[in-house]
């Protein structure tokens, strides 16, 4: 066998990628990475633009049925879902979890 | 007869099956055409749901066109509707018309794996203690075999589908598809995080090493492989990747199993 990868380089290697992926995530060592941090953030998706990624027939995307439904959620950039307007929240912003509305 | 019936269900001459009647003395033809034009309709619905950036890139006019030729050529084999569209790549490739849209095929692929990702059955990453007894036993290192998440799944593309589809979410912004280069080549590595389906942009070195470990070759063979199509391959950075999506469940060396 071609021993161009020796056991040696392996162990180094495995154990830099034990310490970066422990390492708190930063643009930099995010290993080219590109997808943005997001959280679910319920009601502040405007009426019919709530998110669902199941694929067809288990549709549940696009149906929510009012403005700021508070158990209908968007992907936003982690970190601004409770600096977001909604007016059903009872804190008046986005929430991690569903809530039940209050009347706007 | 059933076989009949489905094939009537996609023809496109208006004929209706036989045997038919209906109980009001109404034509059959006539409330045949309704069934069937439901049929269709809700298949091409299906698939504008499952490849919503293929359909953004196009346009619903000439998507839903493309759909219907694709419902007619390959009707659903199972009656799971999430799951229809396994070919649809297949089909972009071969459809003349989108001929001038090289990525196109390639970006369904992705957003065909992303809906198997999403279904495919949990897995729990290896904790820091199991990746620890590993690495502990430096030797065993090169015939180390990784069992990866079961959602996981590399596509190689010649086109920059992660970036134009990454461009298309709502998060971004247009000035991300002004700049984008679509011929540049791109690899996506898919994978579900608790209920989150991620995809990554990875170096084609990247995505050979981890699609030779879902081969079953040895950590060693498959750094061999990695290296061999791109110098610049960078095994650090590509394992701590899939220890950040929590890829790895479970690694075998020749002495011990993790899971």
């Amino acid at each position: 066998m071609n021993q161009t990868v020796s056991a040696a380089s392996l162990a180094l290697a495995f154990g830099a990628a034990m310490s970066i992926a422990a390492a708190p995530v930063s643009a930099a060592s995010h290993g080219g990475a590109m997808k943005a941090e997001t959280e679910k953030c319920y009601g502040v998706a405007m009426k019919g633009k709530n998110d669902c990624k199941a694929g067809a027939g288990t549709s549940c995307a696009g149906t929510s049925k009012m403005d700021h439904q508070g158990n209908a959620w968007s992907m936003v950039p982690k970190g601004t879902c409770e600096k977001t307007m909604s007016k059903t929240s009872s804190t008046g912003k986005g929430q991690l979890m569903e809530f039940k509305e209050k009347k706007a | 007869m059933s076989a009949d019936f489905a094939d009537a269900l996609l023809a496109t001459d208006g004929g209706c099956p036989p045997g038919l009647t209906t109980w009001n003395g109404s034509a059959p033809e006539k409330r045949f055409a309704v069934y069937r034009n439901n049929v269709v309709v809700g298949l091409i619905d299906a698939l504008a749901d499952s490849f919503p950036v293929t359909q953004a890139l196009v346009g619903e006019e000439f998507f839903r066109a493309m759909a219907r030729e694709f419902v007619r050529a390959e009707p659903p084999r199972s009656p799971v509707l999430a799951l229809y569209g396994d070919g649809f790549g297949d089909f972009i490739d071969r459809f003349a018309p989108v001929a001038a849209l090289p990525y196109l095929a390639d970006l369904a692929r992705l957003e065909y794996l992303r809906i198997l990702a999403f279904h495919a059955a949990d897995a729990s990453p290896l904790t820091q203690e199991a990746l620890g007894g590993v690495l502990a036993d430096e030797a065993a290192l090169p015939l180390a075999r990784f069992a990866l998440h079961p959602s996981l799944f590399v596509l190689a593309s010649a086109h920059a589908v992660v970036s134009l589809w990454a461009a298309h979410q709502a998060e971004s912004d247009a000035r991300q598809l002004a700049g984008l280069d679509t011929t540049r080549a791109e690899s996506a590595l898919v994978c579900r995080r608790e209920l989150a389906v991620e995809a990554f942009r990875i170096a084609p070195g990247a995505a050979c090493f981890i699609a030779a470990l879902t081969r079953d070759a040895s950590l060693g063979a498959a750094v061999e492989q990695a290296l061999a199509r791109d110098a610049d391959f960078d095994l650090a950075a590509t394992l701590a990747l899939l220890l950040r999506a929590g890829a790895i469940v479970g690694i075998t060396t020749p002495r011990r199993t993790q899971a």
